[in-house]
């Protein structure tokens, strides 16, 4: 703070009250009092439950066998053991690669055939935003209802466009349930990929466009040696932020699916749910959300540090 | 010579490659539209143009039933009424949180980087790792089932969103205006509130958006932990599951009445999407 700033003359004037205790002692710990809030609240409603659940891991927690005996890694070897949360922890892997995967490369099309100006480009940007403001379970339940026969159209559609009856029980057929699933994923998360790559398309500077044109470099090239590298840092941004929340899926799920047919759709949320909140063996349920937190925040490791390093480059 | 002759093959590529471009385009904005028009007409369906082949594009006889049965029968207007209390509450505790956090962040470097990202990390910590426990303990503190209880865990929910947006946000801001304030006799708490939120509005007023479009649309939190009472809008589609009883026209008259307000929310802060998806990571 230096004293060249301002006008010393109105200094003077300071009320009394700053001398009182009470404003000193604000003025001095300003800096914590204004954190400690948000702060408390983070560690009495997320930290504070974290901690908690550390002790339901060991012990049996369950609505349906009463105490809370000691049981030492029963509960992991259970959960580990059943092989439903196995099936849902890898459905979860692949659905979220492929999911992220189909997000980016349309993305990235979108974002490439949208960095350049053109008439209406104002309304298209407006359209193709709009499935990030709709809620996830509404996502699910109009694919579910678009989708399945007999009131959805989707069958219609297709039959009218092949030429030949087409008749697909979009939910409860396979492979076509995981198709219906990530076709509900891309059509809510595409736009986020979009918005953040043609922020970074925009961003590249244009004389390295120019430049590259002097240099008589063609289209794809100049796609691949100055757009990508350019590029980087933000793609995988989006990456690691998309990623992050695909490996959460659960509404979608809980919408179209219910994890059916049997156990088939389970995703490693739903799985949880299920486990916690429909079979009420909580202890169980609580040993695999710490699994799940454990791969995750390998993930979280490899991705953010690569994105911190990324940024300070 | 050969510029100029270059220059020509470019523009005539362009003009091929700009066709494929709409294409495209209009591809891309029909798969979006299409669903929600679904939605929207189905709404507004009589029950007989249900399951006609081809399906009906558009009712001759449009009508409001499914909405009044939507809001009074199937209790959406509780859960319009709920959400819109929760997400409003939560909305102010987290802008009004987060912003005080976030000014400590930028200007003071509070906690250094370590409070910044444990914040961050927050965002990253799927809900599912602290639904359990919360619901345990939500038990034990009479706040299971309540709007207070909703209210604070949507806070908490929102917070790395607020602090991150803002705390981009105020390290934009010149600091000579809040020193000069501080010089000119100001307390800290003062040169704050006058002098850094009033120019930081805008900001504020956008990360106060999305924190709201986020409690609007969120599921997972609002089914665990309210039933009877507290109960928020994206819960009820639940009643409609499966479809046993064919609501589908309730089905989406409720789903039209929530997504107008988030949709409309989003569009007042479309120049800030950036901001809001990356947590004030990039610009836009």
């Amino acid at each position: 703070m230096t004293q060249s700033l301002g006008t010393s003359s109105m200094a003077a004037a300071r009320p009394h009250w700053r001398h009182s205790t009470l404003s000193n002692f604000v003025e001095r710990h300003f800096k914590w009092l204004i954190v400690m809030p948000a702060v408390l609240l983070i560690l009495v409603l997320s930290i504070y439950p974290l901690l908690f659940s550390m002790w339901v891991n060991f012990v049996n927690y369950d609505f349906e066998i009463p105490g809370h005996a000691f049981v030492g890694l029963q509960n992991f070897t259970t959960v580990i053991a059943d092989p439903n949360a196995q099936s849902a922890l890898l459905l979860t892997i692949i659905l979220s690669v492929v999911n992220v995967a189909i997000e980016f490369l349309l993305g990235l099309v979108l974002a490439l055939a949208m960095v350049k100006t053109f008439r209406g480009r104002g309304l298209v940007m407006a359209i193709l935003i709009i499935p990030l403001f709709i809620s996830p379970v509404i996502v699910g339940q109009s694919w579910a209802l678009f989708l399945q026969r007999p009131f959805g159209p989707a069958d219609y559609i297709l039959s009218q466009l092949l030429g030949r009856p087409v008749e697909i029980s979009w939910l409860t057929q396979s492979p076509w349930y995981y198709i219906a699933i990530v076709i509900a994923d891309v059509w809510q998360w595409t736009p986020f990929m979009f918005v953040i790559l043609l922020a970074g398309l925009a961003a590249i500077p244009a004389h390295l466009y120019e430049a590259a044109e002097l240099d008589g470099v063609s289209t794809t090239q100049a796609f691949f040696y100055v757009t990508v590298p350019q590029l980087a840092p933000i793609i995988l941004l989006a990456i690691t932020f998309r990623l992050l929340d695909a490996v959460r899926l659960f509404d979608v799920i809980f919408m179209m699916t219910g994890g059916g047919p049997g156990t088939k759709t389970y995703t490693a949320s739903y799985y949880l749910y299920q486990v916690g909140f429909q079979q009420f063996h909580l202890s169980v349920a609580t040993a695999g959300s710490w699994i799940f937190l454990i791969l995750l925040s390998v993930v979280i490791m490899v991705l953010v540090r690569r994105l911190l390093r990324a940024e300070n480059r | 010579m050969a510029g100029s002759l270059k220059v020509r093959r470019r523009a005539r590529r362009g003009r091929g490659s700009s066709a494929v471009r709409f294409v495209f385009l209009a591809l891309f904005v029909l798969f979006v539209l299409v669903p929600i028009y679904w939605m929207v007409i189905t709404s507004i369906k009589p029950t007989s143009d249900y399951l006609t082949v081809p399906p009906v594009w558009f009712p001759a006889e449009p009508t409001i039933v499914h909405y009044t049965a939507a809001l009074f029968s199937y209790r959406g207007l509780q859960g319009l009424i709920n959400s819109l209390i929760v997400a409003s509450a939560a909305t102010v505790l987290s802008t009004l949180l987060g912003t005080m956090m976030a000014y400590g962040l930028a200007r003071f470097n509070t906690g250094g980087h370590h409070l910044a990202f444990w914040v961050l990390s927050q965002r990253f910590l799927p809900p599912v790792a602290i639904i359990l426990p919360i619901f345990l303990l939500f038990r034990s503190w009479h706040l299971y089932d309540t709007h207070i209880g909703l209210i604070l865990i949507y806070t908490v929910m929102t917070l790395p969103l607020t602090v991150w947006m803002m705390y981009a946000y105020f390290r934009q801001l010149p600091r000579s205006l809040e020193e000069a304030a501080l010089v000119d006799g100001l307390s800290r708490w003062q040169a704050m509130w006058m002098i850094a939120v009033p120019l930081a509005a805008p900001g504020i007023a956008a990360a106060a958006v999305f924190a709201f479009i986020s409690v609007w649309t969120e599921f997972f939190f609002a089914l665990i932990l309210t039933s009877r009472h507290a109960f928020t809008l994206p819960t009820v589609f639940r009643a409609f599951l499966g479809f046993q009883g064919a609501q589908y026209g309730e089905a989406c008259a409720l789903a039209t009445t929530s997504l107008v307000p988030s949709i409309i929310l989003g569009m007042l802060v479309q120049r800030h999407l950036v901001r809001g998806l990356t947590l004030g990571a990039l610009r836009g």
